[in-house]
């Protein structure tokens, strides 16, 4: 049955569409060309990176994409896996983000180490199974292989099987969230990452990335072809809208913990980094990036629209999406940040150490966020007829 | 993150234990300190052990894991910051010049008001019992050895994640570019202390002050064994809230 109402017929693929492609991932080609540069050469004149602060601007990135995919698996398992009819129609859709944002997650972290080649061999011939950067990295390929297989026999229009696929799939990356919380949580050198990755956080987070992404990106994409709105689909993504809202809310109040720890000591185990997270160097970030873009602007705009309309949807999905960035951006470098023999009356001991991304990481950072994109409207030339099914 | 500094507490004597006790203490191995407070022994070992001594909570027994079990007590106030450590280090152990396995932090230690001592504090890798270094590495590219305890690096596996580098609370790593591979201290384990049928690093032996005594805490005739099981001495470690159980003891001497 086809609920798709349409003003006229749905374009078929222009020559203006595939130039569009073309353009995005020639983008993409160019910063990732930097990252072919820096594994040449090293990071160590590339990457903005030090002994100090070891993790650079790409560890954001992979964190974001990971998390986002983790959300988008939640909502697509929630009619895939959970069986609420509401979520069926956005399905497809959710499924091949899902793909496209793990995939350009492993790259950013592919692009992070200095030496990749080595991991194929080595994860699988001397694997160390204490370590949540090995579980990571395993549950995360196999969940993107998994997710695959969902998507493919969903084309094939195999339903019961593609929901098999969609339960392990749902399982592994609700496990590989949870163990990106204990690979940071768990470093005890960086107290601060201990602090803030409380799993409940963690997840509350993702999902609401993908919230945000399956609102942004069903509008684009429905912009992309020219399509007036479908019932089925309208339905669905105002119930994402709703539950988008729940979990800004919840993640106001997380915000708020990390208000408090910043300005009140006895509210946090790390008050130097919480202090310099919301009154310091960090503040802007803070303030415009986690609590402006993340949180008040969507929340702002979704109470103003009654979250009824799809388009400011979309403009309250792209203003988290950004915020969320700046958000790990905040969780990964602030981390970092303390000396590590603060607490020794060193001479010339910075209270801060410092960091800022080179032209390498953010040309990286970019190629990825561009080959998302590119992968993103090539999905929507190639299933466009799926997506509307 | 502040967690208790050992160094700064006032030791009340351990003349001042009973002997049965003291006698206790020495065979718990690592766990032995000087720090004798207020009815409690605070162990040198572990923030979790000292946590557990003021709790009035059973200090657990440990034997040494190793045998021989390689150590490092830092005589810090002999140190007289003339680096020549660090060159043998650098020359013994092929170091590059962007990194460094081991440093000497320039300290101001406030003493009394308004008065603060000078003093050099050499840090190295502390090759600790609890390594969060060797726990987080994905492909045992860095890993204790089983006989000795020494932390070491196999560069072959070493996929360049620098999750170690995060983890190290000591600032003790740093990625090698021309091997392209996480370099650190091992106790020459290569180098200086295989030629010298296992007794002293390269840092020991070019110390001018006998700052850096090496050696082992299985043998009661070692150097390091028997400053470190002196009665009445007050040892510390560094960052004892970290967990790790370090094998770098300090002390001033
Ligand atoms: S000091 Fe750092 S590198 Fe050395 S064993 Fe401990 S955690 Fe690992
Ligand atoms: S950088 Fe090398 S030694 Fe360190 S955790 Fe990664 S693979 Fe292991």
């Amino acid at each position: 049955m086809n609920f798709c109402h349409k003003a006229n017929a749905l374009p078929s693929t222009s020559i203006n569409r595939v130039l569009f492609f073309v353009a995005l991932a020639l983008v993409s080609g160019l910063g990732l060309s930097f990252g072919l540069h820096s594994m040449l050469v090293g990071h160590d004149s590339t990457f903005g990176t030090s002994r100090e602060v070891p993790w650079g601007l790409l560890v954001s990135p992979y964190v974001f994409f990971a998390c986002l995919s983790t959300g988008l698996c939640i909502v697509s398992s929630l009619a895939q896996v959970f069986g609420i009819s509401t979520f069926q129609a956005i399905v497809p859709r959710t499924v091949f983000l899902a793909i496209i944002t793990m995939a350009t997650g492993l790259m950013c972290i592919t692009l992070e180490l200095e030496n990749p080649w080595r991991v194929g061999f080595y994860a699988l011939s001397s694997p160390h199974q204490s370590s949540n950067i090995w579980w990571k990295t395993t549950i995360y390929s196999l969940y993107l292989i998994f997710m695959v297989c969902n998507f493919l026999l969903l084309t094939l229009k195999k339903e019961k099987r593609a929901k098999v696929f969609a339960i392990i799939a749902f399982v592994a990356v609700t496990l590989g969230n949870l163990n990106m919380n204990s690979d940071m949580g768990l470093l005890s050198a960086r107290g601060f990452w201990s602090e803030n990755y409380m799993p409940l956080y963690f997840l509350s987070l993702s999902t609401l990335t993908g919230c945000a992404a399956i609102l942004l990106f069903n509008w684009i994409g429905k912009s992309f072809s020219g399509q007036i709105a479908e019932t089925k689909d309208d339905a669905a993504l105002k119930a994402t809208g709703k539950l988008f809202m729940v979990l800004l809310l919840g993640i106001f109040y997380f915000t708020g913990v990390k208000i408090m720890g910043g300005f009140y000591p006895q509210f946090t185990k790390n008050p130097e980094a919480m202090s310099l997270l919301v009154q310091g160097n960090f503040a802007p970030n803070f303030w415009i990036g986690e609590v402006g873009l993340a949180v008040l602007l969507p929340l702002a705009l979704i109470f103003i629209t009654r979250g009824e309309k799809t388009n400011i949807l979309a403009l309250a999905g792209i203003s988290c999406l950004t915020g969320v960035f700046v958000l790990f951006y905040d969780l990964v470098i602030v981390g970092q940040l303390i000396p590590h023999y603060s607490q020794y009356n060193v001479v010339d001991l910075p209270k801060y150490y410092s960091y800022s991304p080179s032209l390498h990481e953010i040309m990286i950072t970019t190629g990825a966020l561009f080959f998302f994109l590119a992968a993103f409207i090539l999905g929507e030339m190639l299933f466009k007829k799926i997506y509307n099914s | 993150m502040k967690g208790i500094n050992l160094e700064k507490l006032h030791d009340e004597g351990v003349e001042n234990l009973l002997s049965k006790e003291r006698r206790q203490f020495l065979q718990f191995g690592l766990s032995i300190s000087g720090v004798f407070l207020g009815g409690s022994i605070l162990s040198v070992t572990s923030a979790k052990q000292a946590q557990g001594a003021l709790s009035r909570g059973k200090v657990p027994v440990a034997e040494f894991p190793y045998s021989p079990h390689y150590t490092m007590v830092i005589r810090q106030n002999h140190c007289i910051d003339c680096e020549r450590c660090l060159e043998a280090c650098r020359k013994t152990n092929k170091v590059p010049a962007h990194g460094y396995r081991t440093s000497i932090l320039e300290r101001s230690i406030p003493i009394a008001q308004g008065q603060r001592e000078r003093a050099f504090m050499p840090i190295l890798c502390n090759h600790c019992n609890n390594p969060p270094c060797v726990r987080v590495c994905p492909t045992q590219a860095t890993y204790k050895d089983k006989t000795n305890g020494i932390v070491l690096m196999n560069p072959e596996k070493c996929i360049g994640c620098k999750t170690c580098m995060a983890a190290c609370p000591y600032n003790a790593r740093y990625f090698n570019e021309e091997e392209r591979a996480i370099d650190k201290c091992n106790f020459c384990y290569d180098t200086k202390l295989k030629e010298s049928g296992g007794k002293i690093t390269a840092c020991a032996a070019a110390c001018p002050a006998n700052v850096r005594i090496f050696g082992d805490l299985t043998d009661p005739e070692s150097d390091a064994y028997k400053l470190i099981h002196a009665p009445g001495k007050v040892l510390w470690v560094l960052r004892p809230e970290a967990g790790t159980l370090p094998n770098v003891f300090y002390l001033d001497a």
